[in-house]
């Protein structure tokens, strides 16, 4: 016997005070980083709330630069001007609206390339219904919500039970719909006149462009904000939000565990293709216009704003908060540099720069940082 | 490599720290040419840590590593591998679309004189490695139709086409069946009897004794023992790893009246033919068992014998297709088709890999708990936070899982932690079957145990127990009866009462295989 036991030195050493870790939980060694089996000090505490919610201090950083580098008229500052504030929140509500639904199709592990297209086929479906169908607004605006939803679960039907993948699924999609409002306005805009007579739209549709509150909150920025709170506190509460999220963290664990993924999938996709419809409606009411060509690229600014609002495309991690700032922080971004008549080629630059900037920030985040 | 073989590596008071936390501290470890150097300790000690940095895996360590006796800096991969050490990782580094042959030779593939890739000498080499490995296996197929225990003994082969002077091991038997392991043991004797120094961790006592010359066990980063593997006991080495005698290790025969209970669950003559047969699965092709209330059964094979593939059959989640036979669910014919039925006919099931099958690794522990009830405690859909907590904490402290916080990444637990999260998950959708597919895999011997005392004390509450599992000692050690699978059926059931080691063993094997050493082994996978 060669045995050699070091038991009370090292049960010394193990006494020392540098060692944090209790008794019985030790590091976890595969993991390669500090474990979490000790308590995180304040520092990581607070660094674990940066990286969740960077975006928010992105936002506050880039809100506060913009207000310092205001231009003033009359002693007051043009950004800070409630107006402004209000427009920045309307330039951003169609977008912000596709990238809540996007938001949620990124979290099961998803894409969804068609939302632009959709939006174009729901503005043409309105001009459409209201001006040569004379539908009333009631009608139309389900009809075209329930051509987004039909839309979106047809794509969620081919994701779920065929296995395919919803980047392919979904670029099919989006030739589809830019396809159908083609073919269904004859490839013209249509314009929207209202009025009661035939060939009119009844004005109730027109309040889209209007502003409420005394004329202060621009009613596309209200549906966005409506849609955001919906989506955040969903995504708070429901027994659905925690199945979109285990899909995304680990769809064969989320699947064994008895979490009803094929459905859940559909659903999301349904609640995209919505949401799309609804930017849709929202974008022909504010131009009066039914336009088939437009929304392209939209879903690429949508996946912007939910990128910047650090969630990641590999799903399962992330939130609606986040993507919210991401999108007002993009339109801040862009109103500042309006204001000061920044070249709009030099804005594509800087948010190019600010999506890589987040993205890489989202990299640094620890591992430690739980979703 | 610009050492000769046979030259010694030393590591001399190596220290490394993450983050303030000291993974080892001052650990002394040497490895001599020609020598097995068992590495113990529980999960977390600093195994795994002590070999990356030999590894050059990681960086900023203190302290020194000499080869034969010269300090050398080993600052990445690529100097360990100049000098000549090499590792058998845990965590399988395959790329799973790539062939075996090219896996084997990834980044060093053979050429030929066109200096384009030299694919029959890959073949031709990497078939004589599986050989060396012991595993008949087709170089060309994807290593994604493989199991965990060929892709194990893949890389297996892998290390050995590398030459190394220093070869570690972390686990290498996690996987395999135990005839598998017999054939490892034969590579490594033969390794060392070529002059190779080799470093084999493993959390299996019985493993060590037979493969190892010296041991050194690590506790809390530090080297708190050191044994003579052959002389040593189980016991003096669990005591060392966990720091206090470990008491009972399995559960005391507290004789439970099973035999009188109420059966549970009856298969029986159980076929499945699968619609779309998929290569490398063993489909249940005739099996028949019974498991009692607050019974734990046994399912004993060799890799390949089907024993996760009735599991998952139990479970719905198997290969769709045409049954024959029957499952009886308390004396109801059952046919689960999916996880969510089985769950809501009361059946739970634990996964083989919990990291690929059963966690979301960097969600809470929290959101794993209760993610299987999440929609049965929802009220209108919304959840309450706070019924979240309770019972996630409820699981937590049943199974005694260690944490920081509800909150905390159930990633950033140890294996054993992990795991018993997954059984928690399962025990809340209150279950009167639980199915279990090696539950104890890579899990360190403290947690171990608890997991045994967990099960021993589920099954006293009424539950039915089927779990399957490559450890003899484990199935003789918890269950009360053994049911042995080979190539998709049921073949023999064993009382565990009295049963060695050795016979059942012998059970999986096959009566006839011991006498008959020329004989193929069955199974390996290569069903149809």
């Amino acid at each position: 016997m060669t045995e050699h036991t070091r038991t009370e030195e090292a049960q010394a050493a193990g006494a020392t005070p540098d060692i944090p870790t209790p008794a019985g939980s030790p590091p976890a060694e595969h993991a390669g980083r500090p474990p979490a089996e000790e308590l995180p000090g304040r520092g990581a505490r607070i660094g674990a709330t940066l990286f969740k919610f960077q975006s928010l201090f992105g936002l506050v950083l880039v809100f506060a630069a913009a207000a310092a580098l205001s231009p003033s008229r009359d002693g007051e500052l043009v950004f800070l001007d409630s107006q402004n504030l209000f427009n920045v929140v309307r330039s951003i509500s169609e977008i912000g609206i596709l990238a809540v639904g996007m938001t949620l199709v990124i979290l099961i592990g998803g894409i969804d390339l068609s939302v632009g297209s959709v939006l174009g086929l729901a503005s043409v479906g309105a001009a459409t219904l209201l001006v040569n169908n004379d539908l009333g607004v009631t009608f139309t605006v389900l009809l075209v919500l329930g051509i987004g939803l039909g839309f979106g679960l047809l794509q969620g039907f081919s994701v779920a039970k065929f296995g395919i993948q919803a980047f392919i699924v979904t670029l099919a999609g989006m030739q589809i719909a830019r396809g159908l409002a083609r073919i269904w306005s004859g490839g013209q805009g249509i314009s929207i006149t209202y009025g009661d007579g035939p060939g009119q739209a009844p004005v109730v549709f027109s309040l889209l462009g209007e502003r409420t509150f005394n004329g202060l909150v621009p009613i596309p920025a209200l549906i966005f904000i409506v849609v955001a709170v919906l989506a955040i506190v969903l995504l708070r509460v429901s027994a659905f939000s925690r199945h979109i999220y285990a899909i995304g963290g680990n769809e064969k664990a989320a699947r064994l565990s008895g979490v009803p993924v094929t459905r859940v999938k559909i659903a999301v996709f349904g609640i995209c293709g919505v949401l799309a419809a609804l930017a849709g409606l929202v974008h022909a009411g504010q131009l009066n216009f039914g336009a088939p060509n437009d929304g392209a690229m939209y879903e690429l600014d949508a996946i912007a704003a939910v990128v910047i609002g650090g969630t990641s495309l590999m799903g399962g991690r992330g939130s609606v908060v986040g993507t919210v700032a991401g999108a007002l922080l993009v339109g801040v971004l862009r109103n500042i540099l309006a204001l000061n008549n920044i070249d709009s080629n030099i804005q594509l630059l800087i948010i190019g720069l600010v999506i890589v900037l987040a993205a890489g920030l989202q990299r640094l985040r620890p591992a430690s940082v739980s979703s | 490599m610009d050492g000769k073989p046979g030259a010694s590596v030393d590591m001399i008071g190596v220290s490394k720290s993450y983050g303030g936390v000291h993974a080892v501290r001052e650990v002394d470890f040497s490895i001599r040419p020609g020598e097995v150097h068992a590495l113990l300790g529980e999960n977390g000690a600093g195994k795994s840590t002590l070999m990356k940095v030999l590894c050059g895996e990681v960086s900023g360590y203190r302290g020194e590593i000499r080869i034969g006796g010269q300090p050398v800096a080993l600052g990445s991969p690529v100097d360990a591998q100049r000098a000549g050490i090499a590792m058998i990782h845990q965590e399988l580094d395959l790329v799973p679309a790539l062939s075996i042959a090219e896996n084997v030779f990834l980044g060093r593939e053979p050429r030929t004189r066109l200096r384009t890739v030299d694919v029959r000498r890959m073949v031709r080499d990497t078939a004589r490695l599986l050989a060396r490995a012991g595993v008949r296996l087709d170089p060309r197929r994807p290593v994604e139709q493989l199991r965990t225990g060929e892709q194990q003994l893949v890389t297996i082969a892998k290390a050995l086409s590398l030459d190394a002077r220093i070869l570690i091991m972390d686990e290498p038997t996690s996987a395999l069946s135990s005839h598998e392991v017999e054939q490892l043991f034969g590579v490594i004797s033969e390794l060392r009897g070529a002059g190779t120094g080799i470093v084999y961790i493993s959390h299996r006592m019985d493993e060590i004794g037979r493969v190892a010359d010296r041991a050194t066990v690590l506790r809390n980063g530090s080297v708190v023992a050191e044994f003579d593997a052959r002389s040593m006991t189980a016991a003096e080495a669990s005591e060392a790893m966990v720091g206090r005698p470990l008491h009972q290790m399995f559960r005391t025969s507290a004789h439970r009246p099973v035999l009188e209970a109420e059966e549970l669950l009856r298969v029986e003559n159980l076929v499945v033919i699968p619609r779309r047969p998929r290569a490398g699965r063993r489909d249940p092709a005739g099996i028949s068992l019974r498991v009692r209330r607050g019974e734990i059964v046994g399912l004993a094979g060799l890799l390949g014998s089907g024993r996760t593939e009735l599991l998952e059959t139990l479970f719905g989640v198997g290969l769709r297709g045409r049954w024959h036979g029957r499952v009886l669910l308390a004396d109801r014919p059952v046919r689960p088709t999916g996880p969510r039925q089985a769950l809501g006919l009361g059946i739970a099931f634990v996964p083989e890999d919990r990291r690929i099958a059963g966690l979301a690794l960097e969600h809470s522990v929290l959101a794993n708990t209760v993610l299987s009830v999440v929609g049965r405690i929802a009220r209108l859909g919304v959840v309450s936070r706070s019924t979240e907590q309770t019972l996630t904490r409820r699981t937590t402290d049943r199974l005694s899982v260690k944490l920081a916080s509800l909150n905390s990444p159930v990633g950033s637990l140890s294996g054993g932690n992990q795991q018993k999260v997954v059984l928690g998950r399962g025990l809340l959708t209150e279950p009167t079957l639980l199915l279990l597919d090696e539950p104890t895999r890579g899990v360190d011997i403290g947690a171990k145990a608890e997991i045994y005392r967990l099960l021993g004390q589920i099954a006293s509450q009424g539950v039915g127990v089927l779990l399957a599992s490559s450890e003899p000692a484990e199935l003789i050690g918890i269950c009360d009866r053994v049911v042995v699978l080979r190539g998709g059926r049921s073949v023999r059931e064993l009382e565990t009462d009295g049963v060695s080691e050795a016979a059942l063993l012998a059970a999986v094997m096959g009566e006839g295989a011991m006498g008959e050493g020329a004989r193929p082994e069955p199974a390996l996978g290569e069903a149809g």
